[in-house]
């Protein structure tokens, strides 16, 4: 189950409910890192409004000297500084003396990931990496004597999730430092061969010579490193599982996912680096050392741009595939062949004794009238009780009609319509006694 | 020969990447050093494979750039001349290769680079018609979309060839058999008698390849074949096997004739049997 408040959509619903922006002009940036710097230099724990001015028309004076109103123009960078939460109030003492701020972590986190060199290099990796094992090593002996859960909490689980993160977190920041860094790199490479084409193959080979050295020596580095760090980690990690300490087993797990990110980084950059050293190394020999006057790019792109007119064509080697025969399963035809019914469609009429309905009902309506009956409904009633269900609305009416024909009835002035079986309701007609037709 | 590992040609016949290789460059394919295992193997055999190939009537080329080729000198291997698409492809894409530039991304570019590049060199319209040769009347949309058309399937044959690498649906790899492209233009020599040699060498031919995509059955649009082609005949009228035919051999046969309704005045009344439908007035009208 998702821990609530990992879960993206909740930590992003929340962030966006506070409406977070950041707008950060150079003038702004430049102002906070001077505020961090004074801050470092003399040892300040925060800034009286007065101070804060000074700072931002020095910082002015240096950036943009033709400046003017320039007191106002500190009251508004102070109050946008503020309005981001970068720069925060900390006296507490509200309208009663002027104000002291301060930098909050937001905008000491900006200041540094300017400010700091934070490359990842042999000295600092090595650093990290010891103090990683050193820290690892204390924990995994708290654990093992951890007995009560304040132990494991405060003992194993607190240090995974802070010191140790935080280290693992430091070397992810400075691989991603070197990333840009080589990035910046390649560029530089690109650039120099563009401003000074055969004179820069030897600034470029030395340029690639030491990057090689540099990440070589911190794969190195890595891959020793972070297979003791794997180890040590899984020492700890048997040991919460045995003890059932499932929070210091989870940080236990995250931290072990970094490492294995860290040694997957050093491999993929190694090779990386490896494709682009031989693509350049490539390039310099073949076409930088071969075109030393550089003509070769304008000579190609004229014949480009009048191909057309001077047409020609390069061959190449086409032999055939070689022709393979397939094997032919022989042809089944189990599909019923299409063909005219011969047969004759229609049918000849064969001789089926008609049932005359008619004379079925005249026969039992006779039959009911010569044992005596009052009235329709009375020998409707009767015959009905003979006939299926499905016929007797039908034979209703051939009832009546029989009737009418058979017998004399008299219909009264106010007509009653009477319930026979089956739901049916018929207008009663009085048979007169005697009343057959002759 | 002192450092080859293969002493003899059956050594090299029996190493277990010879069939796939030999293949591949009997197809047309260039062998570069990012064919790790295959460049080695080159390198290695090449005085026995050169000598090889000889007797079939090709050389294998091992250009100073870095990669192996075959060039049929002879009749006895198939050969095929690039089109003017994948030729003017080509060399764009040689134009990037030289171009600082792309060593930033380590030889990797993006498709619409490589056209923009092409269309930028050559300009728009040159290249437009360089692409629809048949057509006179050129409607834009349509002949764009060949442009675009014949640019992909020029990618996809110099990757075949190994010019480039198709790394994705947007980006592809540069490779060193890119600078055979150039090679009209790589000597101190004026372009015209570089072309002379190169084809005396049979590295090219002067004129156009192939045609391109039409050639694979691909047809252009109804405007030009409305101009350039014949009126096609017509196509001869569709028949029925007799097999099929003769199944309906017997059709109609046991069915009687109509009779004939005797012609009668308007005003005579009419004894029509029942059953058969009665002329209606419109009929007789």
């Amino acid at each position: 189950m998702t821990d609530p408040a990992k879960d993206p959509r909740i930590v992003l619903a929340a962030l966006a409910r506070t409406h977070p922006v950041l707008e950060l002009g150079t003038l702004e940036l430049c102002f906070l890192a001077a505020l961090h710097l004074r801050a470092e230099g003399a040892a300040l724990s925060a800034f009286d409004e007065e101070k804060l001015s000074e700072v931002f028309e020095q910082v002015c004076a240096l950036l943009e000297p033709r400046a003017e109103a320039v007191k106002r123009r500190a009251t508004h960078a102070i109050q946008r500084l503020r309005d981001q939460k970068l720069l925060a109030r900390v006296d507490g003492a509200g309208v009663l003396r002027a104000g002291e701020f301060a930098l909050t972590r937001l905008a000491a986190s900006i200041v540094e990931s300017y400010l700091e060199d934070e490359s990842l290099t042999r000295e600092n990796l090595t650093q990290l990496t010891r103090s990683l094992r050193a820290s690892l090593a204390e924990i995994l002996t708290r654990a093992r004597e951890a007995q009560a859960e304040a132990d494991w909490k405060n003992g194993v689980e607190a240090p995974l999730r802070v010191s140790v993160s935080d280290l693992v977190s430091g070397i992810e920041r400075r691989q991603r430092s070197l990333d840009l860094e080589q990035q910046a790199f390649q560029a530089q490479i690109a650039k120099l061969l563009e401003s000074d084409w055969f004179g820069a193959v030897d600034q470029c080979l030395e340029l690639l010579e030491s990057t090689s050295q540099t990440l070589t020596e911190l794969n190195d580095i890595l891959l020793r490193d972070a297979h003791e760090l794997s180890s040590v980690l899984q020492d700890i990690q048997e040991v919460t599982v045995n003890a059932q300490a499932e929070g210091a087993e989870a940080a236990v797990e995250r931290v072990m996912e970094q490492v294995d990110r860290i040694r997957a980084w050093g491999a993929a950059r190694q090779r990386a680096w490896s494709e682009y050293y031989q693509y350049v190394h490539r390039y310099l020999c073949d076409v930088v050392r071969l075109d030393p006057s550089r003509a070769l790019i304008q000579r190609l792109r004229e014949q480009l741009s009048q191909h057309t007119s001077r047409p020609f064509a390069l061959s190449v080697a086409a032999a055939a595939s070689p022709r393979l025969l397939r094997e032919i399963a022989p042809f089944k035809d189990d599909k019923p062949k299409v063909s005219r019914p011969r047969a004759e469609r229609e049918r000849p009429p064969s001789d089926t004794d008609a049932v005359d309905q008619h004379a079925i009902v005249e026969a039992l309506v006779q039959g009911v009238l010569s044992r005596g009956s009052d009235g329709l409904c009375d020998v409707t009633q009767q015959v009905n009780a003979e006939t299926p269900s499905e016929l007797r609305f039908v034979t209703a009416g051939r009832v009546a009609q029989v009737v009418a024909r058979l017998a004399r009835t008299t219909i009264d002035r106010d007509r009653p319509w009477v319930s026979v079986n089956d739901g049916l309701v018929i207008e009663e007609w009085k048979i007169a006694k005697g009343g057959a037709r002759g | 020969m002192a450092d080859t590992r293969y002493l003899a040609l059956g050594d090299v016949v029996a190493d277990e990447l010879f069939p796939d290789l030999d293949l591949a460059l009997r197809r047309g394919r260039h062998i570069d050093r990012e064919d790790t295992l295959w460049y080695t193997f080159l390198v290695d055999a090449q005085a026995l494979l050169e000598a090889f190939y000889r007797r079939f009537g090709c050389e294998l080329i091992h250009p100073a750039d870095g990669y192996f080729y075959l060039l049929p000198t002879g009749d006895k291997l198939g050969r095929r001349h690039l089109s003017v698409p994948e030729m003017l492809v080509g060399q764009a894409l040689t134009l990037l290769y030289l171009d600082p530039a792309t060593l930033q991304s380590g030889g990797v570019i993006k498709r619409a680079d490589a056209l923009s590049h092409l269309a930028a060199v050559m300009g728009s319209d040159a290249l437009t018609r360089a692409f629809n040769p048949k057509r006179k009347r050129v409607d834009e949309r349509v002949a764009q979309e060949t442009v675009r058309g014949k640019f992909v399937e020029a990618l996809r044959r110099l990757a075949a060839l190994g010019f480039v690498d198709l790394v994705d649906a947007d980006a592809l790899r540069l490779r060193p058999g890119l600078l055979r492209f150039a090679e009209p233009v790589r000597g101190r020599g004026s372009p015209a008698e570089a072309l002379e040699r190169l084809v005396a060498r049979g590295e090219l031919v002067l004129g156009d390849g192939e045609l391109g995509s039409d050639e694979d059955g691909e047809e252009d649009d109804d405007e030009s074949s409305e101009q350039d082609e014949p009126t096609p005949t017509a196509p001869e009228p569709f028949q029925l096997p007799n097999e099929v035919l003769s199944e309906f051999g017997d059709f109609g046969e046991d069915m009687p004739p109509p009779e004939r309704v005797p012609e009668s005045s308007p005003d005579a009344p009419r004894d029509t049997p029942r059953g058969e439908p009665s002329a209606t007035p419109e009929d007789e009208a």
